[in-house]
């Protein structure tokens, strides 16, 4: 035990220093209207060709078909579904962090709400692409997904998974794009106002649709973000139990189990806190935002994926026990292959980077240093790649007939595609941090130090 | 232009300040006023004397309205226009529709509050306000805090506004505006705009034509529908004789299928003797006769047999069957014309199976009897 | 500190009435309870389950807290951590409540008959860890280690009343993180001995987070009970407001409504899937009357409190959330009865005997209160994070 003892009577700064709100504004917008570096146009050169990468297989597959993947049967759904979960599971973080954080008053979550919520969309984006494609003939994926009257009189089937999943993800890519942009309104109305160019002035201020900072309008607004941010946290859970769902309520050994809802969430706020914490390094580094993206930001970051990485070891262990416990023949064959059977490779791989790899947080050492928290983040991420990949594909390739047993080999359109998808990612995210606050300007300003009344007394019946 | 005053605004350097401020305006009675500030400072709004927002009874009718709404919709989907049976549940599965309902539900929610805050509460998009563009706006959109008194307040007066802001200790501004900033309204029926408007209909109306009748039909588009298969009726040069169509390999039969021993030359006289009805009239069996009868029979003998069909004139006629010739044929005779055919009758061996065709005769036997009625069948 | 000196109440004890009140039913109950085991042991057996699971959950849930104060560095419940530090000491009850029940295992769970077990192939595979000794062994693990926890949480926040130190929190946070591991796994396996055994064939994964949530959101009722009406009596300290209230409110809230999604998703799978292993569990729930309960439960357990707590002046109003907090332990009683009884019988009984244990076990809360509030202090004086729990603002 370190001979430092913290002050729990005072409360852990949001922002290091006591910066000025013009000072946090500067900060802030510097990197908006300073032309990029150099390594900023080194990094969407990379990210450029694997976008580009991503588009050349989409072409191709839009040209030949589902075909050119590596899926068939018994493996049937192979990477579009995997790198499907794995997106929408990333993009659980942003609206985790805006919402469930806001609400149990985190105030940490301040400096990097914003950008967590464009990864989330960025990352739905991602998503979306996966299962829009995988349909085989997306032209005409509209006539399918959505109920809509039609001269062939028929609807949708809305007792079916993939349908929930359809308005899940539509539901949850339009609840947090509004909860993005209501946040942006009173930036991109400082914005206007430190505008420069008449191009800029008119773009902002038509975007700020005229916020003018108003009390009468504060009121109503932090009201609003209140009730979204209650709307998104249950919002939040229900998207990846529904894609759970599309698992869980078959009866394929390996996927119908209870607890996959609260174990898919929690897999999902794991790995889009990792990814989180890997983007916010970098750019925390590249725009000198270490005083208003504090250690103890990350450290908390480091702790909450320390708490769901356990939480979902905890769900792999308890479905395997629950598979020898069932009593059930083929349930605990599925599990016992996994771990032993041809892909013993993707078991262990996700065991070690999701259940064994964020046990090193338990050290305060390894939580505080940028370094490792970077390179644990991006084992938690390949982590949770891979256990997609073993739900998906293990419990597959061994049907309930040995004679329909098969072995899924991705072929370089999958890999194509998945490339082509962190392409797409990180392109967004390089635009939005040149082009966009990073950094929610008039939250900040909210929780510096000296930014509130200094008693609570004033009448307030807040 | 003439320039009207707006309002008196004071700058402020504090939150605490702001409040003492927003406290001392609001004291004196001030309704027309509004404080501005960079972020939402605590207590702000009790001190101002705002009251509780209603924006949480538009989310709740929001909610309760998709929600009700999506599962009305998904149970008059499953249960009234368009039933199926999935996976062996009820129609009314409703644990299903939860999730659908769910979502939609937080939808309209999440929308029906932004909408109606944007909307209605704030009365955006207006980027025309008078503080739009001003020094004062500048500075609270960045650091500082500031209080208006408009002029159209009722008890708005220069001197003592400006008074009240300096004594609380604000830096006093003030701000115009021109009457025509504020009234300008863009007109609908511009004739530019209606142009906009047309040129989008048309653009949506030729790129929807495009994409459903032309672009669905290009490779690879069409790939689905362009298969290497051969259709019936085409031809091949697969086969010698060209013919895509093949014959069963010869001396096979069907399974299920008894082969009829006699042909058209027969006599149906002679060949009825030898054979035998084997089905017995029954209830279902006559209703399946009256079925088959109605489908392949009745076009040309009539709904009864009488032989009075439309066809009656504009063919051969087609011959009554309540004939005495007909009425004592043994059933085999009527089985074999059915089978066979008989001058321009086809045989029908090939649409109706061969208890089919009994069914028939049997049923032909009970029109028959209904036609040639004795007093017996009366009692 | 002298301000806060002039704002708390650091003790005080239980009025007379309540604690008479403690004792009549604690006796009342007891007296039921032996009663019940005279005249239908086997009845009476069934309902101590659920008697003791109900007072497990309490126990288990308060020390869960307590654990979640320290590791979230949350402060609004800081005045209030005695309440759950008192209500941890019911580990004690829970304990002996269990002791009937091992002359009953016999009666109670169908997999302790060898005869059974021998002739059917799934019991015998389970058998490994469904036997009377390793049974007995995990309850005795699970109990010294949450006893263990409790008492050295309780001993350190004790300790800091006289002495203040700031390193006995930093000494329970390292204890919560280890503790919250523990507990996960500890609680998973208790519900699976002694709930879902009852029912030796059926499974679920998700079980363990169902009780564990019935669990946590039944200390935090109780808790919540507590805290409004002795603050409404003055209790803890002067100027406690709405923001308070509206957290307990809140989070109450929000566990309800995480109860009902994990409900909701267990029995929805099993519902979607059909399989005749797991969909008999849910049918034996849903005839006989049972389907009454079940719908009750909903109801009890979910839809009324939500619309009850769901607006914001709801959450503040105190009577309101004395009234919910009431009727959230109701609703964990019905559920664990719902969870249980359908094994003893297949239609829903009711009669003193079912009475006898929730008594009891009302009681034994009051008096196990009342006598801790008569020798500690029932606010955490020397806690470093006291005063921002007095101050704290939304």
């Amino acid at each position: 035990m370190s001979s430092t003892v913290l002050d729990y009577s005072k409360e852990i700064p949001v922002v290091e220093g006591v910066p000025s709100a013009s000072q946090l504004d500067e900060t802030i917008v510097k990197p908006i209207n300073d032309f990029p570096q150099r390594n900023w146009f080194i990094g969407l050169a990379i990210t450029g060709t694997m976008l580009g990468i991503g588009g050349l297989s989409l072409a191709w597959l839009l040209y030949k078909g589902v075909g050119i993947w590596g899926i068939n049967q018994p493996v049937a759904w192979g990477f579009d579904v995997v790198n499907f979960v794995f997106w929408v599971g990333i993009g659980h973080a942003g609206t985790l962090i805006s919402a469930i954080l806001f609400l149990l008053r985190q105030k940490w979550r301040t400096g990097i709400a914003r950008f967590a919520e464009a990864m989330t969309l960025f990352a739905v984006l991602c998503a979306v692409q996966f299962v829009i494609f995988h349909t085989g003939r997306p032209w005409l994926a509209m006539a399918w997904l959505f109920p809509y009257p039609n001269q062939h009189g028929v609807w949708v089937n809305f007792t079916s998974p993939l349908e929930w999943d359809v308005f899940a993800v539509n539901t949850y890519f339009t609840v947090s794009a509004v909860f993005w942009y209501i946040g942006l309104i009173p930036d991109f109305a400082s914005l206007r106002d430190r505008a420069t160019t008449t191009i800029k002035k008119t773009i902002f201020a038509v975007l700020s649709l005229g916020w003018r900072f108003s009390n009468r309008h504060w009121q109503h607004y932090e009201r609003a973000y209140l009730i979204m941010a209650g709307f998104a946290t249950p919002l939040v859970l229900s998207v990846h139990t529904i894609v759970s769902f599309d698992f869980a309520v078959s009866i394929i050994p390996g996927w119908h189990t209870t607890i996959f809802p609260p174990y898919f969430v929690a897999g999902a706020i794991f790995s889009g806190f990792a990814m989180v914490q890997n983007v916010l390094i970098i750019t925390r580094k590249a725009f000198k935002f270490e005083h208003l993206i504090t250690m103890d930001t990350i450290e908390k970051m480091n702790k909450i994926m320390l708490v769901t990485g356990t939480m979902v070891g905890y769900a792999y262990i308890m479905e395997f026990f629950i598979a020898w416990y069932s009593g059930n023949a083929t349930e605990l064959f599925v599990f016992i292959n996994r771990a032993t059977g041809p892909y013993w490779w993707a078991y262990w791989t996700m065991m070690t980077c999701n259940l064994i790899a964020p046990q090193l947080f338990w050290s305060k050492k390894v939580r505080t240093s940028l370094l490792a928290s970077f390179i644990l983040a991006i084992f938690v991420n390949i982590g949770m790649w891979f256990e997609r990949f073993v739900i998906i594909v293990t419990s597959l390739h061994r049907d309930f007939l040995p004679s329909s047993w098969g072995m899924f080999v991705p072929t370089m359109w999958d890999f194509g595609l998945l490339i082509g998808s962190f392409g797409l990612f990180f392109t967004l995210v390089l635009l939005f941090v040149k082009f966009l606050p990073a950094i929610a300007m008039a939250e900040i300003k909210a929780v510096v130090p000296g930014a509130q009344p200094s008693h609570h007394g004033n009448g307030a019946s807040h | 232009m003439e320039k009207k005053l707006y309002s008196i605004n004071a700058i402020y350097h504090t939150p605490n300040d702001i409040i003492r401020a927003a406290k001392a305006v609001r004291d004196a009675g001030y309704t027309k006023f509004d404080v501005h500030t960079p972020y939402p400072v605590h207590g702000l709004d009790g001190a101002m004397g705002l009251k509780e927002t209603k924006l949480g009874f538009v989310t709740l009718a929001a909610g309760i309205l998709g929600a009700v709404g999506m599962i009305s919709f998904a149970s008059w989907v499953a249960v009234v226009d368009y039933p199926q049976v999935i996976g062996g549940k009820p129609y009314w599965s409703w644990p299903a529709f939860v999730p659908v309902t769910y979502e939609i539900a937080v939808l309209l929610a999440v929308l029906g509050t932004v909408g109606a805050m944007i909307a209605f509460f704030f009365k955006f998009p207006n980027t025309s306000h008078p503080l739009h563009d001003t020094p004062y706006m500048k500075k609270v959109s960045s650091d500082k805090f500031g209080v208006t008194i408009q002029a159209e307040d009722p008890q708005f007066d220069e001197k003592k506004v400006r008074d009240l802001l300096k004594t609380t200790g604000g830096e006093v501004e003030e701000v115009h505006y021109t009457e025509e900033f504020l009234t300008f309204k863009p007109n609908t029926f511009e004739p530019k705009f209606l142009l906009l408007l047309a040129g989008i209909a048309l653009a949506t109306s030729a790129g929807g034509y495009l994409y459903f009748n032309k672009v669905l039909y290009l490779p690879p588009f069409d790939w689905m529908v362009e298969q290497p298969r051969f259709d019936v009726q085409s031809t091949t040069d697969l086969f010698d004789d060209g013919l895509t169509m093949r014959l069963p390999v010869e001396g096979t039969i069907a399974r299920g299928f008894m082969p009829y021993p006699y042909t058209l030359g027969a006599k149906a006289d002679s060949v009825g003797k030898l054979l035998v009805n084997p089905v017995v009239k029954t209830a279902a069996s006559l209703d399946l006769g009256k079925r088959k009868y109605l489908t392949y029979c009745s076009p040309c003998h009539g709904n009864f047999g009488s032989g009075d069909s439309r066809m009656n004139g504009q063919f051969p006629n087609p011959p009554t069957l309540h004939s005495d010739k007909v009425r004592t044929w043994p059933d085999g005779a009527i089985f074999h014309t059915i089978t066979v055919g008989q001058n321009v009758m086809p045989g029908y061996q090939y649409q109706l199976s061969r208890e089919e065709r009994w069914a028939v005769v049997n049923y032909i036997r009970t029109l028959q009897r209904a036609y040639n009625a004795k007093e017996s069948d009366l009692q | 500190m002298s301000a806060l000196d002039n704002v708390i109440i650091p003790k005080k004890e239980l009025p007379a009435n309540v604690v008479r009140l403690g004792w009549i039913l604690t006796l009342a109950g007891l007296a039921l309870a032996v009663l019940s085991y005279m005249t239908d042991a086997n009845r009476a057996a069934f309902n101590n389950v659920i008697g003791f699971t109900f007072l497990a959950s309490i126990a288990v849930g308060a020390v869960f807290f307590i654990a979640l104060e320290y590791i979230a560095g949350a402060v609004w419940t800081t005045p209030f951590r005695r309440v759950l530090e008192f209500l941890g000491m019911l580990l004690i009850p829970t304990l002996l409540m269990a002791i009937p029940l091992f002359f009953k295992l016999h009666d109670v769970y169908h997999w302790t008959h060898a005869d059974a077990v021998a002739t059917d192939k799934i019991l015998q595979a389970k058998a490994p860890y469904l036997n009377e000794m390793s049974f007995m062994t995990r309850f005795v693990i699970f109990m010294v280690l949450w006893l263990a926890f409790y008492f050295i949480f309780r001993q350190n926040s004790l300790k800091q009343d006289g002495n203040k130190d700031q390193k006995l929190t930093k000494k329970n946070i390292a204890l919560a993180a280890a503790f919250i591991p523990v507990l996960a796994i500890s609680i998973s396996l208790f519900s699976i001995d002694w709930l879902m055994s009852l029912e030796p064939h059926w499974f679920s994964t998700m079980f363990g987070v169902y009780y564990f949530t019935g669990t946590i959101l039944t200390a935090l009722a109780v808790t919540t009970y507590f805290v409004v009406s002795l603050s409404q009596k003055g209790y803890f300290f002067k100027g406690i407001n709405e923001n308070h209230y509206y957290s307990f409110g809140a989070l109450m809230f929000g566990l309800l409504s995480f109860w009902a999604y994990i409900a909701f998703s267990q029995f929805m799978l099993i519902w979607y899937a059909n399989l005749p292993e797991e969909n008999f569990w849910y049918i034996e729930r849903w005839q006989h009357g049972w389907e009454y309960v079940s719908i009750a439960i909903t109801l009890i357990h979910f839809w009324i409190p939500y619309f009850m707590l769901v607006s914001r002046p709801s959450k503040m109003n105190p009577a309101n959330l004395k009234r919910m907090a009431a009727l959230l332990v109701f609703a964990h009683f019905l559920d664990l009865y719902w969870l249980v009884m359908p094994t003893y019988n297949n239609a829903p009984v009711f009669g003193y005997h079912e009475l006898a244990f929730p008594v009891l076990c009302i009681g034994l809360i009051i008096v196990f209160f009342a006598l801790q509030a008569k020798r500690f202090n029932l606010v955490p004086v020397g806690d470093p994070k006291l005063q921002r729990g007095i101050d704290f603002h939304l």
